[in-house]
């Protein structure tokens, strides 16, 4: 049996890698792709805090994460295709015109 | 008998309802002008009801007080909307509706064709009817509401023609009309406090005993002896009787309403309205409220014999002043306005001496003169298309026959020769005023009276004899139509007879000497003084000679030195002293320089200094300011970039939960 703290541990990575992508990365498109991937890792380490504490709380948890994950990438999605209709690009450093 | 009392409200209801239907109804002149003499006339038959009402009433109180509504009801202060008919109102109203009746018909003919006529119409009945409820109301404050409401019509009246820049002698109206009403706040402040101080220590405001609720409350005049040896304390100003607190304070809205010194400016100058508007309210009615004042307070003055001689000086100074300024004017309604500025100051000083009857004769024989004499000026200026210097005019006498007779008439009652009006009132205030062994008092009123009859005669002589001095306003000059020509008609009986009214006892017993005397008595009770024959010849032969002397002087002697835009012989003469009387002594300097200029400062310094940099500057614009430049600093950390805004969360994320982790 795999231990606990590989899974933390991939978890972490994971998040990491979410956070570089949201930072680093201005194509809106690998934006969302970088949330959803911090939004995963954090299922992960739910579910195996679920395992080994032998408790389903957790695993429903990640329910609630995907279901809400499914429907915030709706509405990005929407918002992300109004804003290539108006401003002909999905580039997040373009889409500052809120600056004071 | 039928009880009449309701008549008495009919009095100012009809100039009400003509003002009413003026303002919201009528549109034309023609119908303006006749609805609103229509009502005047109506209300002056419903004082001859009244006054038979109160003739014949059943109780013996000769008065008739009819309380219309609760006024004001606020715990122990209870001001009813009362109206009030006794002997002293009832001639004060035939003086207000009949004077007031004739100069609404004159003003038929003189407005006509008038860019506001129907305003016009409408200002002159609110007038009436403001002018009534002050001779009407049964309470002080009630009397202030009428007091106040003549100043407004006073006020819009003479700013008539607010579109006007200049009239002669170069007034702008709605400057004058703006004087006015300044000046008389300024009386108006001691009317109020006097009210206030009359509530304090009397509890109540109304005149005479009143039901209320069953029970019958005093009025303050009823009260004025349980109050009078009370003294008031002024701390470092030593004490001072409350009576005679109550007079001053009354005497200070007198000054302003009658014009006495040193509250008189705004008089002159009030002859930017329309001339029936000055016979009107600056000569017949409004200006005499502040003598009514008086009568009507009478056991207040009497109750302060010091407030009452103050009362005399302020009378015969005003009279004094006003008598020489009258000399000095080249403008027709200013000699008058002058003249009647010094008339008052005789009434004033009339009432002060206790003379109250002859000052309310004076009062009305008054009315009638000096409003013919000033309808008799509007007909002039109106005949000579708007001339008011009298430079310009001379020899109108064949011109304007009916106008010259009629004036006169008035000129000569005015300088008190017998038998016309004025001499038996004027003489009997010099008679009474020798009878109190008031001698200077009696001299200087003397002096007056003849300086009255100087420059009447220097008037006449300028206006209607010698020759013309203008050609283009000789070409021109026309009588007056028959609408302005049979007021003065009727006006001029009225200077002829009124002295009727209270001629002295009549030889042989015969009936009809002091019937206003006999009249007033339930009001103004006071014993009719004996007639000093020698006193009355020696004052008529010398009103008659500054008469002839005026009349002589500027229509023959110094005829020829009268130019257009040239001063005065009496200036040659007496230089700086005829410049004094000119300008009326300087008061309007004074206050020029005391009063407006140093307000003017105060003011713009409030304006600039305080207002926009202080206020404005550190108040409201500082903060703004701050504030703006504050989020001017702040403003670049909204950069705008998604990417910053996560590095920032991401960092206060670490920063929070390493502070929970290893706190």
């Amino acid at each position: 049996m795999v231990p606990t703290s590989y899974f933390i541990l991939l978890s972490g990575v994971l998040f990491t890698l979410g956070v570089l992508g949201v930072l680093v990365r201005r194509n809106a498109l690998v934006v969302f792709m970088s949330i959803e991937l911090m939004l995963n890792s954090a299922n992960l380490a739910l579910v195996t805090f679920a395992q080994a504490r032998q408790s389903l709380g957790g695993q429903i948890l990640v329910f609630f994460v995907i279901t809400v994950a499914a429907a915030e990438v709706a509405v990005g999605l929407a918002l992300l295709v109004a804003i290539f209709g108006t401003k002909r690009t999905t580039d997040i450093d373009e889409i500052s015109s809120l600056k004071g | 008998m039928p009880e009449l009392t309701w008549v008495i409200a009919l009095i100012p209801a009809f100039p009400l309802l003509g003002f009413l239907l003026n303002v919201f109804v009528i549109r034309r002149e023609r119908a303006a002008g006749l609805v609103a003499s229509a009502a005047v006339v109506l209300s002056f038959i419903s004082v001859l009801v009244a006054i038979y009402a109160l003739q014949t009433q059943t109780q013996d109180l000769n008065r008739i007080d009819l309380v219309l509504w609760d006024w004001i009801s606020v715990g122990t202060f209870r001001v009813p909307f009362g109206l009030l008919f006794d002997p002293l109102t009832a001639v004060m109203t035939l003086l207000v509706t009949g004077v007031g009746g004739i100069i609404h018909i004159y003003s038929i003919g003189y407005i006509h064709g008038d860019a506001r006529p129907v305003r016009y119409f409408a200002y002159l009945n609110l007038f009436i009817v403001a002018m009534l409820l002050l001779v009407m109301g049964n309470n002080l404050l009630l009397l202030f509401m009428g007091w106040e409401g003549v100043g407004l019509c006073s006020f819009l009246l003479i700013g008539h023609w607010f579109d006007r820049r200049s009239v002669p002698p170069g007034i702008v109206p709605s400057e004058a009309a703006v004087k006015a009403f300044v000046v008389n706040r300024v009386g108006d402040a001691g009317m109020l406090l006097a009210m206030m101080a009359i509530f304090s220590r009397m509890g109540t405001l109304t005149f005479f005993s009143q039901n209320l609720n069953g029970q019958t409350l005093p009025g303050f005049l009823e009260r004025a002896q349980d109050v009078a040896s009370a003294q008031l304390d002024l701390g470092t100003f030593g004490t001072i009787g409350i009576v005679t607190a109550i007079c001053m304070l009354l005497l200070l809205g007198v000054t302003g309403k009658s014009a006495q010194v040193p509250l008189f400016v705004w008089l002159p100058d009030a002859m930017a309205g329309p001339t029936p508007v000055s016979a009107l309210i600056h000569a017949a009615t409004m200006v005499t409220s502040g003598v009514y004042l008086i009568a009507r307070n009478q056991a207040l003055f009497e109750a302060s014999p010091s407030a009452a001689g103050f009362v005399v000086a302020i009378g015969v100074l005003t009279a004094l002043l006003a008598a020489t300024a009258a000399l000095a004017q080249w403008d027709i309604k200013r000699v008058l306005a002058y003249s009647t500025i010094s008339q008052l100051g005789y009434m004033v000083a009339a009432v002060g001496m206790g003379a109250y009857v002859a000052g309310i004769f004076h009062l009305l024989t008054h009315g009638v003169f000096k409003a013919l004499l000033f309808l008799g000026s509007g007909s002039i200026i109106h005949g000579t298309h708007d001339t008011q210097d009298m430079r310009k005019l001379g020899g109108l006498k064949d011109k304007m026959r009916t106008t010259w007779w009629t004036y006169m008439i008035g000129a000569l009652a005015l300088a008190g020769i017998f038998p016309f009006a004025g001499f038996w009132s004027k003489d009997e205030i010099i008679g009474r005023a020798w009878a109190i062994q008031n001698y200077t008092t009696a001299v200087a009123l003397i002096a007056v009276s003849a300086l009255t009859a100087f420059y009447m005669g220097r008037q006449v002589a300028l206006i209607f004899y010698g020759r013309p001095r203008d050609r283009e306003v000789e070409q021109h000059t026309h009588e007056s139509g028959a609408i302005m020509r049979w007021p003065l008609i009727v006006l001029a009986v009225g200077a002829v007879i009124a002295g009727l009214m209270n001629l002295p006892p009549l030889p042989f017993e015969l009936p009809g000497g002091h019937l206003l005397n006999e009249f007033l008595k339930p009001v103004l009770a006071e014993e009719a003084p004996a007639f000093n024959i020698p006193l009355a010849l020696v004052t008529t032969a010398l009103a008659l000679g500054s008469f002839y002397g005026g009349w002589y002087l500027y229509a023959h002697t110094l005829a020829n030195r009268i130019k257009v835009g040239k001063e005065d012989p009496g200036y040659h003469y007496l230089g700086d002293i005829w410049k004094g009387a000119e300008i009326a002594w300087g008061f309007d300097w004074f206050y020029e320089h005391a009063i407006i200029r140093p307000y003017r400062a105060i003011a713009r310094f409030l304006s600039t200094v305080v207002d926009q940099q202080a206020i404005d500057g550190i108040l409201v614009d500082g903060f703004a300011g701050g504030f703006g430049r504050i989020a001017q600093g702040i403003r670049g950390a909204q950069s705008g970039y998604v990417r910053t805004y996560a590095l920032i969360f991401l960092v206060g994320v670490i920063v929070l939960v390493s502070y929970f982790a290893f706190r």
